[in-house]
């Protein structure tokens, strides 16, 4: 960049690019610990996820800067084209004839490929928040109206969900509803929208889950996790009996037993419970600290933001980490019902690695003073 | 300003959600931890049975009868497979089955499909990292010669006891102490032994050295098999036994309808073949000697109102040369001296009405009834051979007894034990039951018997190279407890070499139809096992001591089956020992003196000595020419003089 520009970096930014990196590279360890000793088609894993984890976390760090030097008021312009793009490609992700770019994957389409996968519904997750950030700027004190907040909102956010949903993949479509809700929230948005909108949409939700039997065994699991061990309580139940055989210290490192093929996805969906297992409460409480941390640190560069877009986007991006955090730990310990989501910076997957540091790199962009010299 | 307080609302949420997580994190983890933890090791751990391999059955020189080997079968979930294609070829190299078919079967709709094997580990290793294929794996015993004696080998159950035959009788030796394990398991099952909690290894089986003689086993099986054919007999039975130790060296048994066993639960009347304990009873009571005489009716007499008639009609008979010839009016007249009590005991002491304590179980006791039981026709009965039941096993061990200088030994099928590290556990040792005649008896009896198939009944079972002794039995067969016409138990127990015996042959014929007379069709079958004994080098015979022992060899009187007066004048060339050969001066060995001795025991001095015999005469030795004393050349031609007695060949 031009020598005539200077950055100063606020403690804040720093410090979440600190918890950043030891989440990143705990997640590492985590992943080659949690898969090396599995068989996918017959084959021992060994380092091959590890490793492709670290290239996404290099190809992540690359955009992570650059995020960090972008002038993020350019994406207010792009926020149109970035969901229209997204819809578009989630609409590839459907069609009858796209199979060979977007096949189908344990029971659903989420992947892209070309070359490389992508999970197009994590990149949709950051494209919903930059542009519902770009709406409720632009809105301003409109949003107060019905008709000018969440209508919108709805009306752009609603069919990516539906898209999403027909992958299907609930848990992220439910996510990236949930995360335009709380960026308009935090736009200021009525409170009572938002009671309205959960009185019309929660029996929808329901009769959507209800109806496919798998996921009405996952959501009712949890309300009993030892009703059923062999059907929906099953992943539950593997889940909490690696976190409780952890106890306080754990079993150290590598002696998880629950990976080795009791927990579905150990490496990704329920990497949380291997760690628990591993490093025991203590291992969890360090984890939920680093995640709060990261929050709190995000949600205050957001409110320290210059400009409304980019408080939004802030708050929204905080969100979206955060959301898929806890919700990760809340479906390990049973708190949620089990859905697949990934526990940011940590589970093995690219695409929600790259969308998170690239996250992260936006939020310490924040965080960054620039100053013209000689002014 | 609303946004910061919107925005510090949305990180209380997180707050509230951390603390949420904390807090079942706590419930969870310390507070059930203990519970979660056990469940853990429930469902994680499983104790499993590490099966000991049984023991091996080998036979005397260490062939493996009876083998344990692990093995695998394969099964597939074909919904369950991802490489269909690769699944297909390894599955196809590894089942041996066209990679069509398996991949039909891959393709299809079936839950599962087996292929039961068994397929050895090298065979299946390839399949171990296919996805939806399980290997399941077996002990199985298997059996390398799977024909030979399978009665008496046995087989084992599906849950690998021994179900049958010596597979039972020494199944607690076999069976090995299977050991235990504390093994981890994933969720698809697969196990991984667990470093922190050692195994209990599994103690295998103890191998079993049987006194088995495969080889023989082999010769027995296939010359009874053969006789059994060609005679269209019902059934047979072979016992082979070494004398010395009690040692089983083949049991075969043969049943037209299939349902051979090990041949010792079945029971039949010996005939004839007894007829030489009633001549131990004599000799042990000194009622009469090998040369006292009877006078044998020419082949027609009745006793108490009961004819008793010889195939072959004598005149007046020794003791030798009753059993010789088989003279039932012979054996009869000599029982007479007997008390019944003598007569019984003597029978009870070799072994009849009692198990032999064989290891097999179902061996028969045989029945030989208590004197206060019998009729006035028993002891004629009993001295030919009837009123007696008794088991193959039990004649050869009886016989066994005159083989071995009068001592009855336990037969044995189990020659030793070894821990699977090779350490010997257990070793066989002669058993005697208890001397049942002196060894002076029992050279006399032996000596009887040799006569039986050089001149006698039984000559079909000479050798031309080795001497043989023996007893040929022709018995009546009982159909529902009444005697048939036309109905015989045939039978032959030889004695092999006569004069140093190494082997007691029983071969037992059921109901031939060609051709009744044990001599005829179960002495036979004696001389092809003995030949094909000899001719296999296997075979556990001392051959070094066999040497010693040849016969003249010239032609067999088998082949022509002359009048023993043909034998006479038969020049017999001996080869001369290679020990008496250096031992011998150049200037000639003196002839020893050997008037006195009976004809066999001088032609055998002469032989000792190096010479060949001409034999003139018959009977007792004269005198020989050279006279005793004179030096002759070893090799040189001694006509032994024999004479006087006036008992020629009968």
């Amino acid at each position: 960049m031009s020598p005539a520009r200077e950055r100063w970096m606020g403690w804040e930014a720093r410090l979440m690019g600190i918890i950043t990196a030891i989440l990143v590279v705990f997640g590492l360890v985590s992943v080659y610990a949690a898969s090396s000793a599995l068989l996918v088609d017959g084959h021992p894993v060994g380092t091959s996820l590890a490793l492709q984890q670290a290239g996404g976390a290099a190809v992540g760090g690359i955009l992570l800067i650059v995020a960090w030097r972008l002038d993020l008021k350019r994406l207010q312009p792009l926020a149109w084209p970035l969901i229209l793009v997204t819809i578009g490609l989630l609409v590839i992700l459907l069609l009858p004839f796209t199979h060979a770019i977007a096949p189908r994957l344990n029971g659903s389409r989420r992947w892209l490929r070309l070359g490389v996968s992508f999970q197009i519904s994590e990149f949709a997750k950051l494209a919903v928040v930059i542009w519902t950030a770009m709406l409720c700027a632009k809105k301003g004190k409109d949003l107060t109206h019905l008709s000018k907040g969440l209508i919108p909102v709805l009306t752009v956010v609603g069919p990516i969900m539906l898209l999403v949903l027909a992958e299907p993949d609930l848990s992220t479509a439910v996510v990236i509803g949930f995360l335009a809700m709380l960026v308009l929230f935090a736009a200021g948005a009525r409170v009572g929208h938002f009671i309205l909108l959960g009185l019309v949409a929660l029996p929808i939700a329901w009769e959507e889950v209800a109806h496919v039997q798998y996921r009405l065994l996952r959501m009712t699991a949890f309300l009993d996790p030892g009703a059923d061990r062999l059907a929906g309580g099953y992943q539950i139940n593997q889940s909490l009996i690696g976190l409780g055989g952890g106890g306080l210290f754990g079993v150290g490192f590598g002696q998880g037993q629950q990976k080795l093929g009791f927990l579905p996805y150990p490496y990704s969906d329920f990497i949380f419970a291997t760690i628990g297992e591993e490093w025991g409460f203590v291992g969890v409480v360090a984890l939920v600290l680093l995640y709060t941390a990261w929050v709190l640190l995000a949600l205050r560069l957001a409110r320290s933001a210059t400009e409304p877009f980019l408080q939004y986007l802030g708050a929204g991006l905080a969100a979206m980490i955060g959301v898929d955090a806890f919700l990760h730990m809340g479906v390990g310990l049973a708190l949620v019902p089990t859905t697949g989501l990934v526990l940011p910076f940590i589970s093995f997957g690219r695409s929600a690695l790259i969308v998170a540091l690239a996250a992260t790199g936006a939020l310490m962009n924040l965080g960054t003073r620039r100053r013209q010299l000689g002014r | 300003m609303r946004i910061p307080s919107r925005v510090t609302l949305i990180g209380a949420g997180f707050v509230a959600a951390a603390l949420a997580v904390v807090a079942k994190a706590v419930d969870v983890q310390l507070v059930h931890g203990r519970e979660w933890r056990q469940r853990a090791r429930e469902e994680q751990t499983v104790r499993v049975e590490i099966p000991a391999p049984r023991g091996t059955l080998r036979d005397r020189n260490g062939v493996a009868l009876a083998v344990s080997q692990q093995t695998y079968g394969v099964g597939v979930a074909p919904p369950e497979v991802s490489d269909r294609g690769r699944a297909a070829a390894l599955l196809a190299r590894a089942v041996g089955r066209p990679v069509g078919d398996v991949a039909r079967i891959l393709a299809s709709a079936r839950v599962w499909y087996a292929w039961p094997g068994p397929f050895t580990w090298e065979q299946v290793a390839p399949l171990q990292s296919l996805r939806g294929v399980y290997l399941q794996r077996r002990l199985d015993r298997f059996y390398p010669r799977p024909d030979l004696a399978p009665g008496l080998i046995g087989r084992v159950d599906d849950a690998g006891h021994g179900a049958t035959g010596l597979e039972r009788a020494l199944d607690s030796v076999l069976t090995g102490r299977p050991g235990s394990a504390v093994m981890l398991r994933d969720r698809s099952g697969h196990l991984y032994p667990s470093p922190s909690r050692p195994a209990l290894q599994p103690v295998p089986g103890e191998d079993v050295y049987l006194t088995l003689d495969a080889e023989l086993e082999e010769i027995a099986q296939h010359a009874l098999t053969m006789a059994v054919d060609s005679t269209r007999a019902s059934g047979g039975d072979v016992v082979i036994l070494q004398p010395m130790t009690g040692e089983i060296l083949a049991l075969a048994s043969v049943r037209r309808d299939g349902t051979a066993g090990a041949g010792l639960g079945d029971v039949f009347e010996p005939g004839s073949t007894a007829k030489v304990f009633t001549a131990a009873a004599l000799l042990r009571n000194h009622l009469a000697t090998a040369d006292d005489t009877v006078f044998a009716e020419h082949g027609h007499y009745v006793l108490n109102g009961r004819a008793i008639d010889d195939v072959e009609p004598s005149g007046t008979l020794t003791l030798a040369d009753v059993i010789r010839v088989s003279s039932n009016i012979g054996i009869t007249k000599f029982a007479m001296r007997l008390t019944p009590v003598e007569q019984y005991e003597a029978l009870r002491d070799f072994g009849f009405g009692t198990p032999t304590g064989v290891e097999l179980a179902g061996e028969s006791p045989g029945t030989l009834r208590n004197p206060r039981l019998w009729s006035g026709e028993s002891q004629a009965s009993l001295a030919m051979g009837y009123e007696i039941a008794v088991t193959p096993l039990q004649l050869a061990a009886a016989y066994g007894a005159l083989a071995d200088g009068g001592v009855l030994l336990e037969p044995t099928l189990v020659s030793e034990v070894r821990a699977s590290d090779g350490a010997v556990a257990w070793r066989a040792r002669v058993r005697p039951v208890r001397r049942v005649v002196s060894p002076g008896i029992a050279a006399q009896l032996t000596h009887m018997l040799q006569g039986v198939v050089e001149e006698g009944t039984g000559r079909r079972a000479a050798l031309g190279t080795y001497p043989v002794a023996g007893k040929t039995g022709t018995a009546r067969r009982t159909v529902d407890g009444r005697y048939v016409p036309g109905h015989y138990t045939a039978s032959f127990v030889g004695i092999f070499p006569a004069d140093d015996p190494q082997l007691v042959l029983v071969v037992k014929l059921d109901d031939p139809k060609t051709d009744y007379f044990g001599g005829s069709t179960a002495a036979p079958v004696v001389r092809t096992i003995l030949e094909a004994a000899l001719a296999t080098p296997g075979v556990d015979l001392n051959r070094e001591r066999l040497v010693r022992h040849t016969l003249p060899d010239t032609a067999p009187a088998r082949t022509a089956a002359p009048a023993a007066g043909a034998a006479a004048a038969t020049v017999v060339p001996w080869p001369v020992p290679a020990g008496a050969a250096r031992a011998g001066a150049p200037a000639g060995v003196p002839v020893p003196d050997v008037a006195g001795l009976s004809l066999r025991a001088a032609a055998r001095a002469l032989h000792r000595s190096g010479f060949e015999v001409r034999i003139e005469g018959w009977g007792r030795a004269t005198g020989t020419t050279p006279a005793a004393g004179a030096p002759a050349e070893p090799g040189a031609v001694v006509v032994l003089h024999a004479g006087g007695g006036g008992r020629g060949a009968g």
